[in-house]
């Protein structure tokens, strides 16, 4: 056994935070883990879904994450210690079942990791759930190192147990994708046996897990809370260091501490400022705080995205004796961090330079300029876009055309997936609205009602497979139900590409490996009765002749599955290419009129290269996957494509 | 009036979207961006040259009939009603199935077979409709082909995107077939060749036909679709005045429609046209106003007089003289066509040294504001 699963108590591992997360969830003796994928989260339920048959434990990608959240509470229900996992906006989906759980309680332990995403880089918001877990009452822990990752998520099921509720873990990418050293702990070996007990302790003629009557459990809730709070008051995982009297005090916790660590250091302020790292984030150690707070007149908080520690730290401040002197607070309310975004030491150290009246410079500026130009002096210039042989860049092709050809100037309304590059160049800004999973197909449902106000313009939904079964069902049903005109295109290929090829449960394939129903979106899409084509989006003739068709018609939505395996998949199972693709110089007329780089310029795939010097457009082998969609584009059949 | 070439931007601005246009297809089909679609010229991707062919043969833009009339014919451009003529005659063909299906004399279909016949052309650009009447211009490489094109609908067709489409290096000799406005912009491209696209010399025979407007393939065709089974129409027709309407013939019927509920689909661009007759054609063909089942024939060129000569000697067509009246008749119509076209460009324009697009030299123009 390799990897998280590795039984070798007291050894150190290089983990990135996610595996971290998932030890400490194996550490825990976890038997359920269930999660649907999102960035920055994936890692921790795919390093465990690669140990499930051999640890003994049941893991799933679950179609959503509402449903991966209620997996785990079952399991929790019967006895079984249980797992999930979430980007922030799975949360969100999550919610509803979440709002509801915190009433009831719980069976065995029962975590909820939720990984933000701080500066979007892979997201469609930014969000901090830290204020999730302070609105549903959610006791909350933030891991700072990889350790505490593996330490905290192994906790936080004692915990549950302990406080009989959920317990939340909250982690963003710099600790999720980052790697450090984490020492290992011991792995549970007990059998688990799973048994439904729903007899209610307080009253027994009520089901024990129901979230009802629900002012009286949400003051049990709040007992939980305040149970949790003494128990976060002498936590290993909160810490101060520095002097005694300090002329400034950092509270901060998570990524920031080290952010702060270092910058304090890099200032050579250790005398004179002194940090106060919290773990236990929700509900905060009240005493512990009011003892530290004492330490100086001037408090900083280091925190990614809102002002929580700071705003809760405040109302600490409120409740504090009238004569208590009040401390100077500098933070976001303060204009010192900005209240989104990513942190980074070098932003610390700016903040706390201003807050001190010291003057610092990292780096010559001469030198910042120097290094901050060097990488563009040597990196290609390059788009964000499909890969090469992408699928969804002959969809887009077909869906530009089809709306042009229209004439009415139709749009696509977007969802979250690949094809959400579809915004810019590589879907030739076809998409003109994105928001959250299953959206696309939510808000063509309003756009295409809008008949009676003298709308007419096309409104073309898109979505993904895997999207179509977390979300977008739902939209066309209810499409279907309300006779909503529009298009829903699913770009099925087959995969949840973008996290990383995960099944859905549309592939016939378990995230364990196993052989599957695979649920037919075709058949599905007919038992709604709504009109169903299938294409090929290789074939850019049919696929536009076929969208053409399908937003030319008035009355309730059609579907168009535009069907093609992800590249990246077929490519690592069939190991080479179906074309051997070449450009006849001769035949290609570049810039001429007749062409003007319509390949490089407009289709845009990265297998395709200007060439200036020759005027000429060419192959780059290594990156053609030899998809030939570009034989098609050529106006000039210069771009040949050979069978392999 | 710009003189200089632009790209498909200014195209579109310039022309398409100022309701200009007379789809006539000089510019699509020769590149991946501007396509014929359904009654509109579409334009699916930006290009960005500043100088294209699309803007160069477009019948839209700047042109200069003095040239243009030099290339074709060796001398400037008259501005008489009939434009050049060598000799008007009328004609009918002899052959009993190119008759049946003609709209009027079978003169072109004629020609066109014979031309293939004796191997003076491999081809010709047609125009064709489908069983729902949707017309479209195809290559027809047969007399069996030519057959399928007799018979009009007057819906505007773009013929010259066929002619584009087609392979550079192709060594066919060809014929169109074609409205004013496409054989001044096919006139355009033989004055100054087409870079990277079929070869225009291949072009051998230009057959014009008379053209008063055309009808949007767009909004007609929707209102033939709404009054009519279409599939069963055999063909349409606008008699010669005074009748004043539309028919639409059937095997067992004949549907007429006043000729004003048709008006109003005539394409915008139709009225800053001064071409009734094909004026740059080698041969242009018509119908006899009161002599049904003859066509009016304007023999402009050699070629055209040759061809004649020959479709009479070998008794393909029976060739008579038109009479006074009926040439009388055509020249007022063509001069009326003209006159009215320059009054709405002039109005349009606002001045009248600025003739939209087309430049003719000012003794033309103040004869025919006089």
């Amino acid at each position: 056994m390799s990897g998280v699963g590795i039984d070798a108590p007291g050894s150190t591992q290089l983990f990135i935070g996610n595996e971290a997360i998932a030890r400490g969830a194996l550490e825990a003796g976890i038997g359920v883990a269930s999660a649907y994928p999102g960035t920055p989260s994936t890692e921790i339920m795919a390093s465990l879904i690669s140990v499930a048959k051999e640890m003994n434990f049941y893991a799933e990608w679950s179609v959503n994450e509402k449903v991966a959240m209620e997996v785990a509470a079952g399991a929790s229900f019967a006895g079984i210690r249980a797992i999930t996992s979430m980007k922030q906006n799975g949360v969100n989906v999550a919610f509803d079942f979440l709002a509801n759980l915190v009433m009831s309680g719980i069976g065995a332990g029962l975590v909820l990791v939720s990984c933000d995403d701080p500066s979007t880089i892979s997201s469609s918001n930014e969000q901090d759930l830290r204020n999730i877990a302070k609105w549903l009452d959610i006791p909350l822990l933030e891991p700072a190192t990889f350790q505490e990752a593996k330490d905290m998520t192994k906790w936080a099921f004692d915990l549950a147990e302990e406080l009989n509720t959920i317990c939340m873990i909250r982690s963003v990418t710099r600790i999720a994708h980052a790697r450090g050293n984490v020492r290992l702990g011991e792995l549970p070996k007990k059998e688990q046996k799973a048994h439904f007990d729903s007899i209610c302790p307080v009253v027994p003629t009520l089901p024990k897990f129901i979230s009802y009557p629900s002012a009286w459990l949400h003051s049990q809730l709040h007992a939980k809370l305040d149970k949790a709070r003494e128990l976060f008051e002498s936590s290993p995982f909160n810490w101060y260091t520095g002097p005694e009297e300090a002329e400034l005090l950092i509270i901060t916790g998570g990524s920031c501490w080290l952010y702060s660590l270092e910058a304090v250091k890099a200032l050579k302020l250790e005398n004179k400022v002194g940090i106060l790292k919290l773990g236990t984030i929700w509900p905060l150690p009240r005493k512990l705080i009011e003892l530290h707070l004492g330490k100086s007149q001037k408090i900083l908080m280091v925190e990614e995205i809102d002002p929580f520690l700071e705003g809760s730290i405040k109302e600490l401040v409120a409740d504090l004796p009238p004569a208590t002197p009040r401390p100077t607070f500098y933070g976001k309310h303060s204009g010192h961090i900005n209240a989104y975004g990513e942190l980074n030491p070098d932003l610390v150290i700016e903040v706390i330079a201003s807050i001190m009246n010291l003057t610092y410079e990292s780096r010559p500026a001469e030198y910042s300029k120097k290094a901050e130009e060097i990488p563009f002096t040597y990196m290609p210039p390059r788009i964000m876009t499909f890969c090469s042989g992408c699928p969804h860049r002959a969809t887009f092709w077909a869906i530009k055309n089809a709306l042009r050809l229209d004439g009415r100037d139709g749009f696509v309304t977007g969802d979250i997936g690949c094809y959400t590059l579809a915004i810019g160049p590589a879907g030739f800004f076809q998409m003109r609205t994105m928001y959250c999973m299953g959206a696309g197909a939510g808000v063509a449902n309003g756009l295409g009602k809008l008949g009676q106000f003298g709308f007419n313009q096309p409104v073309l939904a898109v979505c993904g497979d895997s999207t179509f079964f977390h979300a977008a069902i739902p939209a066309l049903i209810n499409g279907i139900y309300n006779k909503s005109n529009f298009t829903l295109v699913i770009l099925d290929n087959n995969a949840t590409a973008m996290t990383g090829f995960q099944p859905h449960p549309g592939t016939g394939v378990t995230g364990m490996g196993e052989i599957t129903t695979a649920v037919d979106m075709e058949a599905l899409c007919h038992s709604l009765g709504v009109q169903v084509e299938v294409c090929d989006p290789f074939d850019l003739e049919n696929s536009t002749a076929t969208l053409l068709k399908a937003i030319a018609q008035d009355g309730g939505p059609r579907v168009v599955i535009m069907r093609r395996e992800c590249e990246l998949v077929r490519g690592r199972r069939d190991k080479k290419p179906p074309y051997k693709v070449h450009v006849d110089p001769d035949k290609c007329l570049g810039e001429a009129c007749g062409c003007d780089r319509l390949c490089t310029r407009i289709f845009g795939c990265p297998g395709l290269v200007w060439d200036s010097e020759s005027g000429k457009a060419t192959i780059d082998e290594t990156i053609c996957t030899g998809c030939g969609v570009c034989t098609d584009i050529c106006p000039q059949g210069a771009i040949i494509r050979e069978a392999v | 009036m710009d003189m200089k070439v632009k790209g498909s931007k200014e195209l579109l601005t310039e022309v398409i979207d100022a309701g200009l246009c007379t789809l006539c297809g000089a510019c699509a089909g020769g590149c991946p961006y501007l396509v014929f679609y359904k009654g509109r010229i579409v334009l699916l991707d930006s290009c960005t040259l500043s100088q294209g062919q699309c803007y160069q043969y477009c019948p839209r833009t700047y042109t200069d009939m003095d040239a243009i009339s030099q290339q074709v014919f060796g001398t400037p451009y008259s501005g008489d009603e009939l434009g050049t003529t060598k000799e008007v005659l009328m004609t009918r063909s002899t052959d009993t199935r190119i008759k049946e299906s003609a709209q009027y004399g079978g003169t072109v279909t004629t020609l066109l077979s014979l031309a293939l016949e004796e191997g003076f052309i491999d081809g010709a650009i047609l125009t064709k409709m489908s069983d729902d009447k949707t017309p479209s211009a195809f290559l027809a490489q047969s007399r069996e082909e030519m057959l399928k094109s007799a018979g009009s609908n007057y819906m505007a067709c773009p013929v010259l995107q066929a002619l584009n489409q087609l392979p550079k290096d192709s060594e066919q000799r060809l014929a169109v077939v074609a409205m004013p406005c496409q054989i001044l912009a096919l006139s355009k491209m033989r004055q100054e060749p087409p870079q990277d696209r079929m070869n225009v010399g291949n072009v051998k025979l230009v057959v014009g036909l008379f053209c008063t407007w055309a009808l949007s393939p767009d909004g007609f065709h929707q209102f033939l679709k709404e009054n009519l089974n279409l599939p069963q129409v055999t063909k349409f027709d606008i008699p010669p005045p005074p009748a004043n309407i539309f028919e639409a013939y059937t095997p067992s019927d004949k549907i007429s429609f006043p000729l004003d509920e048709i008006r109003r689909f005539v394409m915008p661009a139709c009225a800053y046209c001064l071409d009734m007759t094909s004026e740059f054609a080698d041969i242009s063909v018509g119908s006899v106003e009161g002599i049904a089942g003859w066509n009016t024939v304007i023999i402009r060129t050699d070629v055209g007089a040759q061809l004649i000569e020959m479709a009479k000697e070998k008794g393909k067509l029976e060739v008579d003289i038109l009479l006074p009246e009926n040439l009388a008749h055509l020249k007022e119509a063509s001069l009326l066509k003209k006159k009215r076209a320059l009054q709405e460009i002039i109005t349009r324009s606002g001045d009248r040294k600025n003739l939209l697009y087309v430049s003719l030299q000012q003794s033309i123009i103040d004869r025919l504001l006089a």
